[in-house]
């Protein structure tokens, strides 16, 4: 048998416009964690959706336990013993955690001798069995939509040990887990690397790679940098290789010094539209100069939070105050005007127009005014030259410029575009939500740099952030968020990451 | 046939690409009805031919007397008017994400009430009947397509669903008025409209043949413009094409978007009243009852043929009416049952919807051609590297 269970030789993959995968080559031994480190836009991700058969590459091959083989859809990769957990979880919401771990490959029986039927009592039996062996506890009879987060990572997991993978491939799978959570998932990949499987993990966090992996093959632009044993791997080595250049962890973050309030958040309480409360009796303030983060799992009400202080959804109790003028009941665009500012977590949905040019897409928040339009006539001109400013205030890469289609733009200059655009308002309060998710660390030291240097200008700023390094390292106090409550309000210092990752599950004072 | 491959591959990647996916629309379109045609036995030559002499575009061998070629293209912009009104509709609503599919029952709810209001009252004179006709055909328009777009902010119902309602509802009631009260005896449709209403003016001799001048023609070139450039000038064309492109992004921004679709409707609308009236009080004088005229659906393909843009609906209106309006001649000179037209405007329509695929493989093609390149490189680098080992 070969010494390695995966080759993966000479890959070149292209999509229109880019290579995101040149001519790359990784070998990868039987039971290691074998980690593939880089930014964004790196071709990790691709690269592992051509070993589970999402994509067949242009050229190269792929090799498994010696024998080259050709996968057409992941059907024939999963025959192969290979199976992944996606960073979007690929489950049926109204469907059990049993019957979606069993879906496709279900147990059978024959009702009443005859008619074929799904064996469930079968399935949930099994399900619970794997669960206690690999310490993955879950109800097989929970629905989906009912269970956290964490519990559903480890559904994909029991869902690829259920159909028997030998190669398990793991898609940032720490994103969107709290510090314990983390730890967990860790120690999860350990035993099963303990049990003798193949572990891939893609990832762009260093220590996570420092503190699981066996050897780590970092990607940059589609090309392979170099494949490093991690012991003798330092994470500035890693971080460097990644980027192509020095990089400076420490952001140099000046003391704060707090001015009046400017916002004021009272008792609000907050419906979704099935009528039902996300957002519950929330209060808190945020003061010139201040950066408030809110710290929480996904899902607990705090993009609800920003939503409805800007104006995006209806506050059904309580009051939002700006620099003391009651804003409860006003429009969005008057919020906006009265200077608040708004970067949303859903960059691309909500964030720009997709299919307008950049120059467009930067003007949106100024087209209606003087100079920018007049008597309801725009003026390009002006949107000319406004976008070339930004663009190079703000280092916002693009093909063609101001007149570049923002969907044809990378993730982290479509986000530079956005928080440009709504810095340059010079508003009282800016709201971010996820500012840097799936950025790589060029863009991340970017914008942090400009929610660093707003404060410092006087901005009150509100950071709601699922990335608790994010948090801890850009906030002045943290309030912490769980099931639509702020459970803790404090000053960073007074926290530690841990006391934030317990609030995040909902443990209250002890 | 290759360096053909090659020069479309270029162009449909390049900055015309769209109007180049129009183009060749038309092409494969001329050459599978050309096929068609093939098959039952004509020649597709002639065919094409006659299409062109049925619109005054070609000269046929012989005219009836009094009538001419000029006569022939006369008519042709009659239906050439209300086509160009009907599809700037369609564009409209389409810029905003709306699929307005109640054009036909917007015109004719204003053909019914121009022609009741208006063209059977003998007493208003010429210039007035016609400029009233117009307004009541804007103001009918403009009401029914608001209807549409109220219905979808305030209650969410889809406007799809809620125009092809209330084409049938209009079809319907106009169609039980006409029978009750307007009726023609003899010909079943309703009486005709007053002259002095109507938006063709008839009877008029140039150059000794009697020609139809269509008053909706100017109408429909200066709102080709006007749309045009409320799309590319003005704050409301901007609004309307974020809400179209991206509804959430438009909202987070601050554009009322309930008004904007309300707005965006009550435009199509207009425009459909417009070709209404330019269609039932120009085209014809008359309305057939409970009868939906199909162009209210050609002028989706219209549309979608002319890349949603309002000046490149002209020429895509032009193309679909030649078939539309030369079928007739076309008929009785070949011999094939005029409803080829509307077969030729659905493979259009099929052509036209498959722009992006043509694009996609025209990338393709272009990238496979680079690769070729880039391998011949190598290969050359290597057979020199070679060389000089020997």
């Amino acid at each position: 048998m070969s010494e390695y269970i995966v080759e993966m030789c000479h890959i070149t993959k292209r999509f229109p416009g880019i290579v995101a995968n040149d001519d790359v080559t990784i070998r990868i031994r039987r039971g290691e964690v074998y980690a593939l480190l880089g930014e964004n836009g790196a071709g990790k991700s691709t690269l592992m959706s051509m070993l589970f058969g999402m994509y067949e590459p242009d050229r190269g091959d792929i090799l498994i336990n010696g024998r080259k083989v050709t996968f057409h859809s992941s059907t024939d990769a999963a025959a192969e013993n290979i199976g992944m957990v996606h960073q979007h979880f690929k489950l049926v919401d109204n469907y059990t955690i049993a019957e979606n771990i069993v879906l496709g490959t279900e147990p059978m029986k024959k009702l009443l001798g005859l008619f074929p039927s799904v064996d469930m009592k079968k399935a949930n039996e099994e399900i619970s069995e794997l669960s206690k062996r690999y310490g993955l506890e879950v109800n097989p009879t929970d629905r989906i939509e009912d269970v956290p987060v964490s519990v559903r990572q480890r559904v994909e997991i029991l869902k690829m040990l259920y159909r028997k993978a030998e190669i398990m491939i793991f898609d940032e799978p720490t994103a969107v887990l709290t510090p314990q959570e983390i730890d967990f998932l860790l120690s999860i990949i350990d035993s099963l690397r303990k049990d003798g499987k193949t572990i891939i993990l893609i990832t762009h966090k260093m220590e996570e790679i420092k503190r699981i992996a066996d050897r780590c093959a970092i990607l940059r632009r589609g090309k392979l940098i170099d494949v490093r044993p991690v012991a003798d791997t330092s994470i500035q080595e890693m971080a460097n290789m990644m980027v192509g250049r020095q990089v400076n962890f420490k952001q140099d973050k000046k003391a704060a010094s707090f001015g009046e309030t400017i916002l004021s958040v009272n008792h609000m309480t907050v419906k979704n539209e099935h009528h039902f409360d996300v957002v519950k009796d929330v209060t808190f303030e945020v003061r010139k100069g201040e950066i408030f983060a809110i710290a929480g799992v996904s899902g607990n009400g705090q993009t609800e939070i920003a939503d409805a202080i800007a104006g995006l959804m209806k506050i059904s109790s309580g009051t939002v105050t700006l620099d003391g003028k009651d804003m409860t009941d006003t429009s969005i665009r008057v919020r906006a005007q009265s200077g608040i500012s708004y970067i949303p977590e859903d960059r691309q949905g909500t964030g720009v127009v997709m299919d307008f040019t950049l120059r467009d897409n930067l003007a949106l928040r100024k087209y209606y005014r003087e100079p920018f339009s007049g008597n309801g006539i725009l003026n390009f001109e002006m949107f000319k030259g406004y976008a070339d400013k930004l663009i190079e205030r703000y280092d916002i890469r693009s093909g063609e410029g101001a007149k570049t289609f923002v969907r044809s733009m990378s993730g982290g200059n479509q986000q530079k575009a956005i928080v440009g655009r709504e810095i340059e308002e010079h508003a009282k309060l800016i709201i971010f939500v996820q500012p840097t998710r799936g950025l790589d660390i060029g863009a991340i030291e970017n914008i942090h740099s400009h929610i660093l240097a707003e404060r410092d200008r006087g901005a009150a700023i509100l950071l709601i952030s699922l990335e608790l390094d994010e948090i801890m390292k850009l906030a002045d106090t943290i309030g912490v968020i769980y099931s639509g409550r702020i459970l803790k309000i404090a000053p960073a210092d007074e926290m530690s990451s841990e006391d934030v990752g317990r609030y995040m599950m909902g443990v209250k004072e002890a | 046939m290759k360096t053909k491959g090659h020069f479309l591959a270029r162009r449909l990647n390049g900055r015309y690409a769209s109007v180049w996916v129009s183009v060749l629309a038309i092409l494969l379109t001329i050459i599978t009805a050309g096929i068609l045609l093939l098959i039952m036995g004509k020649n597709p030559f002639t065919a094409f031919y006659c299409f062109l002499q049925g619109c005054g575009l070609a000269p046929k061998t012989n005219y009836g007397g009094g009538s001419g070629m000029l006569s022939d293209l006369t008519d042709f912009l009659n239906y050439l008017a209300p086509m160009m009104l009907a599809s700037l509709a369609f564009i409209v609503g389409f810029k905003a994400g709306l699929f307005n599919i109640g054009i036909a029952g917007q015109m004719l709810i204003s053909g019914f009430a121009a022609t009741v209001l208006v063209g059977y009252n003998k007493s208003i004179p010429a210039p007035a009947a016609k400029i009233l006709v117009l307004l009541v055909g804007i103001a009918v328009g403009g009401l029914t397509g608001a209807l549409v777009g109220f219905l979808k902010y305030k209650f969410n119902i889809h406007e799809v669903v809620s125009t092809i309602m209330i084409n049938y509802i209009i079809s319907y009631i106009t169609g039980f008025f006409i029978n009750n009260n307007y009726v023609d005896m003899l010909t079943r449709t309703s009486r005709v409209c007053s002259p002095e209403s109507r938006l063709t003016l008839t009877g008029v001799v140039i150059g000794g043949v009697n020609c139809k001048v269509p008053i909706g023609i100017a109408i429909a070139v200066v709102m080709a413009f006007v749309v045009q450039f409320i799309f590319d000038r003005t704050c409301f064309g901007f609004e309307l094409k974020a809400v179209g492109l991206n509804r959430k992004c438009a909202r987070y921004i601050g554009v009322s978007v309930g008004r904007r679709i309300v707005m965006s409707m009550a435009f199509s609308g207009i425009l459909a009243g417009l070709a209404g009236v330019t269609y039932y009080l120009g085209y014809t004088n008359t309305i057939i009852p409970k009868t939906l005229v199909s162009m209210g659906y050609d002028s989706i393909s219209v549309a979608l043929l002319g890349n949603s843009s309002p000046v490149g609906s002209i020429f895509a209106a032009i193309i679909v009416t030649i078939f539309q309006q030369g079928a007739n001649y076309m008929s009785s000179m070949v011999g094939v049952a005029k409803e080829i037209a509307s077969l030729i405007t659905g493979i259009l329509l099929l052509y036209a919807s498959c722009g992006t695929y043509m694009k996609m493989m025209a990338r393709g093609a272009l990238q496979k051609e680079l690769d070729r390149a880039d391998d011949a490189k190598r290969a050359a680098f290597m057979a020199e590297e070679g060389g000089e080992e020997k």
